[in-house]
């Protein structure tokens, strides 16, 4: 039992990161109704900007997170001129290929500057981890655990309570009505884009933090991670993405723990398909009514 | 012939399979990020036939791809009841829970005091049906090819029928299709599984081509990039795919100045070329507009 409840507390922990990556992707995926497959190798060239930082300059945590969050930003609005403006409504096949192409070429640009197998990244804290009776948690997962909250509080203020989230809001729903309205779609969406994209920088920030190092290969990993905690939680539902990580997080931990390393990824595959089968709308996934009501909540 | 270049032409050869497969799933309207899972399935399905149960290597090919072709009609039928992104992302859980799969399968028998078949992680070594009846790698390109020209015939053929028609509609509007009194969802079954037979037969042919299968290759990149041929190439016609291999493995593997940055100038290519053309060089529109000057050309040429 005590084991269950620890790989419990690991599964919510890990399944933080998962969840931190989730936010950046459901926002991009709720608003562009496109999915954007260069989220992860975006997020790891911010990252990859701050090591450089930490290395050639031994820069200090501050200027490493925010060199990350600049240099995700600026690969997120590249993709977003490229793969998705440039390329119109409709096909949305294309675009998901043009990610995947952008994709390959930002993780060779990493490797020819970086081509070694990790790199250090400042630590996020040097603090032991804390036990309360037999169970342990780690400082820096906890922060992660934190940092999601405080993100999706943020992010939930922003799209209800502005008229940046309303316009934001409106086009999701409809871009058409909403360009009616006099929304510029092109501007809405190239920001919402560069939100995510920050979201996906301080996510980058602290999850190579709490590993201390970095590595080519974490591109590929976040867009999956991502992805599936995304889709268990429900396409563009933002509290789905949370409860998507944090299940994620708790099934990874929990076969890791009882079955062995080789049905981690295994197993995390497996909810996700059935997921997908039985229930696509995830967890929260959004009905058609709280859509609708979602969609008429004024600012 | 320079063995570098049989090495590269074969390469070609059995990544158009993979790549026709994925096209016919878009052809129907369905984006696949799992045709991978099949070609893996038929990998490891042939070898077992050739290298433990001692089959001829064309029972063991289309035993192989007989399994894959299985192995897709049963995923279609659950999977296929979700539609478009939903779709893919299964797909992908699918082939990535096939690869994983294969991380742990074991199955070995003793064959001349020597243990063959698949050993989880550290791959199926062994399947030398092609070395043991003395096929030089030249001919075996030849065998892929001619494999390749059948199948691409038959996309052809199918391009012609009835049935090709109804995939062409099914891709353009499923609603319309259904109201033609015709069952999508059979139909797109029937798409997954044709696409299944064709990712099979390139994977028998790719195991006893390297001798050696190991799980990750078989991974998601495989899967992305062979449905990015067709989006390259063009959906308007089984070549189209095809092009799409030739420019990357072809050209960009081949030109060794590019060496180091092949995925920065390919990557950079697909995505410009996907804002100017997005259904691939040779879509449709291409393809019509080609037939309408070659059927010109030909009255022409009655004419006078």
């Amino acid at each position: 039992m005590v084991d269950f409840i620890q790989n419990c507390l690991d599964g919510v922990m890990l399944g933080s990161s998962y969840a931190l990556l989730a936010i950046g992707f459901t926002l991009i995926f709720g608003i562009m109704r496109r999915l954007n497959l260069s989220y992860g190798p975006s997020i790891m060239l911010g990252a990859f900007v701050g090591t450089l930082l930490y290395l050639e300059f031994q820069a200090d945590a501050v200027v490493v997170a925010a060199a990350t969050v600049a240099g995700a930003v600026l690969a997120g609005m590249y993709v977003e001129r490229l793969c998705f403006w440039a390329i119109r409504q409709g096909a949305a096949a294309a675009s998901m290929v043009s990610s995947f192409a952008i994709w390959m070429q930002l993780e060779e640009l990493v490797t020819v500057f970086f081509p070694e197998r990790t790199y250090p990244f400042p630590p996020l804290t040097e603090a032991e981890p804390f036990s309360f009776g037999p169970f342990f948690i780690k400082v820096e997962n906890l922060a992660m655990f934190l940092c999601a909250l405080v993100l999706m509080a943020l992010l939930h203020v922003v799209l209800y309570r502005t008229r940046f989230g309303l316009a934001v809001r409106a086009v999701s729903e409809n871009p058409l009505a909403a360009r009616f309205m006099g929304i510029n779609i092109g501007a809405v969406m190239f920001w919402a884009f560069a939100a995510a994209s920050a979201l996906g920088g301080v996510a980058a920030f602290l999850i190579a933090g709490a590993d201390a190092q970095i590595t080519p290969l974490f591109g590929l990993w976040a867009t999956f991670k991502g992805m599936i905690a995304m889709m268990l939680g429900g396409m563009g539902s933002i509290p789905g993405a949370i409860l998507g990580g944090l299940l994620l997080g708790v099934v990874e931990a929990q076969s890791l723990w009882y079955l062995g390393t080789e049905y981690r990824d295994l197993s995390a595959y497996f909810l996700l398909f059935l997921f997908l089968v039985l229930r696509p709308g995830g967890l929260l996934g959004h009905g058609r009514a709280t859509r609708e009501r979602a969609a008429t909540h004024r600012v | 012939m320079d063995p570098y270049l049989v090495s590269v032409l074969s390469n070609i050869g059995m990544i158009s399979f993979i790549a026709l497969s994925a096209y016919l799933l878009l052809l129907v309207g369905e984006i696949s990020f799992g045709q991978q899972a099949f070609f893996a399935i038929s990998a490891y399905g042939s070898g077992i036939a050739t290298a433990m149960w001692g089959w001829p290597f064309w029972l063991g090919l289309l035993w192989g791809a007989a399994v894959a072709g299985l192995a897709a009609t049963l995923i279609a039928v659950p999977t296929l009841r979700i539609r478009g992104l939903y779709f893919s992302i299964a797909t992908l859980a699918f082939a990535e829970m096939v690869r994983l799969i294969f991380e742990i399968f074991k199955y070995q028998v003793e064959i001349d005091g020597e243990l063959v078949g698949p050993d989880g992680s550290d791959g199926f070594r062994d399947i030398r049906y092609i070395y043991d009846s003395d096929i030089s790698q030249t001919e075996y390109m030849f065998i892929i090819y001619g494999v390749l020209v059948l199948v691409l015939a038959s996309f052809f053929l199918l391009e012609r029928s009835r049935l090709g028609s109804i995939f062409r509609m099914l891709g353009e509007d499923p609603m319309l299709t259904e109201m033609q009194g015709l069952n999508a969802t059979f139909y797109k079954i029937m798409a997954s599984g044709m696409a299944g037979v064709v990712a099979g037969l390139g994977g028998g042919l790719y195991a006893h081509l390297t001798t050696y299968v190991e799980p990750k290759i078989f991974n998601v990149m495989l899967g992305v990039h062979s449905l990015a041929y067709g989006l390259i190439g063009g959906l308007g016609t089984a070549l189209g795919p095809l092009i799409g291999v030739g420019i990357d493995i072809g050209f960009l593997e081949s030109v060794r100045a590019i060496s180091g940055y092949r995925m920065i100038v390919f990557g950079g290519l697909v995505a410009v070329l996907l804002i100017v053309r997005p259904r691939g060089l040779l879509d449709e529109r291409a393809v019509y507009w080609l037939r309408q000057r070659v059927r010109r050309l030909k009255s022409d040429v009655r004419s006078d």
